[in-house]
């Protein structure tokens, strides 16, 4: 298994943007190792942006991305993928695939593609499956599961490839109450025994201010809010960040911030 | 690899076997005793010379043929995420064909030379697939949009290929079997060419199972786990164009074999590349080969009915058939299931 040193990220002056419309706007960004990070923000605010250049899987316009004081854009897919693992928002069907064929995909950038070829799972894939316990089911097909159980199956993917930063595009959308918390309990826990560093996007503040120590808000392909939760969900970060005017008062058991949001903004011209 | 596919690769074994004394036997002019006679070492010049140099060359020639499309048809569905691809809608066959027609109508190349013609389907073939990217993208349209496209490239190469008819009209009569797809007077030639072109891509295709299954997951999962999905599709369509050219350039473009074959295959050995891939030659060669059989009976029985001793039934015009019920089975089953 990797090597037990957990990496940080550093974001310098990084820039992104697709013809015609810029993404991203110069972020600076230091995120620590072992640091449980959750990034919100509105539709199309950069945030899913931002986690495939941390990834490694865009090339930043201007500024740089260190993953473990490397320079992620001039890694190969594979030595990026040993580093850093992405759980996107959606995926396609897998027609006739196991649960235990599909996570054991994520070995790929471990095993090369020969390795591929080789019987059996080994030991990293069993511990997926048993971290977010499906090892019951690794051989029911994926499509025939439900939403929740395949973003579980998902996840534990993304987790056979033993990286040090876990970074979650949305992990918890299209899924109910249930499995949002199953999901993300799941993830607050590999954090705590395994010392991972996890970003996460979130739609959802009240999970973010929950389960996050730290909370970035983007707007515009900027940071304009950064902190823990408990100091910087304010009703100035629902109107500055999310364009929703809303009270912020705390859970009665727990002290977290819960948002009562009230009705959207109007947009500004 | 569980007992139970081992099993199943056994059996499928055991009926291309079936399949290829079938072939064997089914030819006319010769009782299945004189086969067995020549094949024992007995039999008369004339009996040797049908059994050696037709039936058996022509038999191998269709399992090599069928073995090739069946592995060219499941690569090409696992990197293009489609499982309403195959070589014959995507432009690759059409593509093939053109190739080998037109190197022919130029004298380039003939029957008697499979490298040479293999060649040119080869680049005929490359050329439709690369018509189909540039109008669909290969990768990005859903299936059914490029399934659209596929029959429209080919349908632009299925013109040219007649043109290039029209244009040299005397090689008409060789030149049409790629057309329809016959195994009629293949002979060792083809044979020796065919086996280690195809076993040498079929190898090559096992070695990308890896890459192909992960390309399976959406391109975004493929690389977020460590694979660049535009190489390994790449090479994952070369060794799709080799084999489905290969095949072309033996029997001609045989309908519907690279299309449907992979779903065969998935559904007796699932997806697991490893064990789907071998089985996908098989499925292909005992379908092949099966088909051959099934026209040289359905020939002579219509020879029989029809009182005409030259009617012959090209078995691409039986796979075809065929192939088009098969077709609205896979379609009407999984109607929702186009990734």
């Amino acid at each position: 298994m990797s090597e037990p040193e957990p990496l940080g990220i550093t974001a310098e002056g990084v820039s992104f943007g697709y013809p015609g419309r810029p993404v991203l706007r110069g972020v600076d960004l230091r995120i620590e190792p072992a640091q449980l990070v959750a990034m919100i923000g509105l539709n199309g605010c950069g945030k899913s942006t931002l986690l495939r250049l941390f990834a490694g899987l865009l090339r930043p316009e201007g500024g740089r991305v260190l993953v473990g004081g490397r320079d992620v854009a001039e890694l190969s897919r594979r030595e990026a993928a040993r580093r850093v693992a992405l759980l996107h928002q959606a995926a396609p069907q897998v027609p006739g695939m196991t649960v235990r064929q599909l996570v054991r995909q994520g070995r790929y950038a471990a095993r090369g593609p020969l390795g591929m070829l080789r019987e059996g799972d080994d030991a990293v894939s069993r511990r997926a499956l048993r971290d977010v316990g499906v090892e019951d089911w690794a051989d029911r097909p994926v499509d025939a599961l439900s939403g929740g159980e395949r973003q579980r199956v998902r996840l534990a993917m993304a987790l056979a490839q033993d990286t040090r930063v876990l970074l979650l595009d949305e992990p918890t959308t299209y899924l109910d109450l249930r499995h949002q918390l199953d999901v993300l309990q799941t993830v607050v826990r590999l954090r705590e025994e395994r010392g991972l560093t996890v970003v996460m996007v979130l739609h959802d503040l009240a999970h973010a201010a929950r389960f996050a120590e730290r909370l970035i808000a983007l707007r515009d392909g900027r940071v304009v809010a950064d902190g823990p939760p408990q100091t910087v969900v304010t009703p100035e970060l629902l109107a500055g960040a999310l364009d929703v005017a809303g009270r912020v008062g705390r859970d009665p058991e727990g002290g977290w911030p819960v948002c009562y949001p009230d009705h959207p903004l109007p947009i500004e011209k | 690899m569980k007992p139970r596919t081992g099993m199943r690769l056994v059996l499928l074994a055991l009926l291309a076997l079936l399949c290829a004394v079938a072939d064997l036997l089914a030819g006319p002019a010769l009782s299945p005793s004189g086969v067995w006679e020549v094949l024992t070492g007995g039999g008369g010049t004339v009996e040797r010379h049908l059994v050696l140099q037709l039936r058996l060359p022509r038999l191998l020639v269709a399992l090599g043929a069928g073995a090739a499309l069946g592995v060219a048809g499941l690569v090409l569905q696992f990197a293009l995420r489609n499982p309403l691809a195959g070589p014959e809608v995507t432009g690759v066959t059409p593509g093939a064909v053109l190739g080998a027609v037109t190197a022919s109508g130029l004298g380039l190349a003939g029957w008697e030379s499979p490298a040479a013609v293999t060649t040119a389907a080869c680049l005929g073939g490359f050329a439709g697939a690369g018509l189909l990217w540039l109008l669909a993208g290969l990768s990005r349209g859903d299936a059914a949009t490029t399934a659209v496209y596929g029959v429209l490239v080919s349908a632009v190469l299925g013109g040219l290929t007649a043109m290039m008819l029209t244009a040299a009209p005397g090689q008409l009569g060789s030149v049409v079997q790629w057309l329809i797809g016959t195994t009629e007077g293949r002979v060792w030639e083809h044979w020796h060419f065919l086996w280690p072109w195809t076993l040498l891509w079929i190898v090559l295709a096992g070695l990308l199972a890896g890459p192909l299954t992960l390309l399976r997951c959406g391109d975004e999962q493929a690389s977020a786990a460590g694979l660049a999905p535009g190489p390994a599709r790449g090479a994952a369509l070369v060794c799709s164009v080799a084999l489905t050219a290969g095949a072309v350039s033996a029997v001609g473009a045989l309908g519907f074999v690279g299309l449907l074959v992979p779903h065969l295959a998935l559904a007796v050995f699932g997806a697991d590349l490893r064990v789907a891939l071998p089985g996908a030659a098989l499925t292909g060669a005992v379908v092949v080969c099966g088909a051959d059989a099934a026209a040289q009976l359905l020939s002579r029985a219509l020879a029989d009915l029809l009182d005409s001793d030259r009617l012959t039934l090209p078995v691409g015009a039986l796979t075809t058939c065929v192939g088009a019920a098969l077709l609205l089975l896979v379609v009407r089953r999984r109607p929702g299931e186009t990734h």
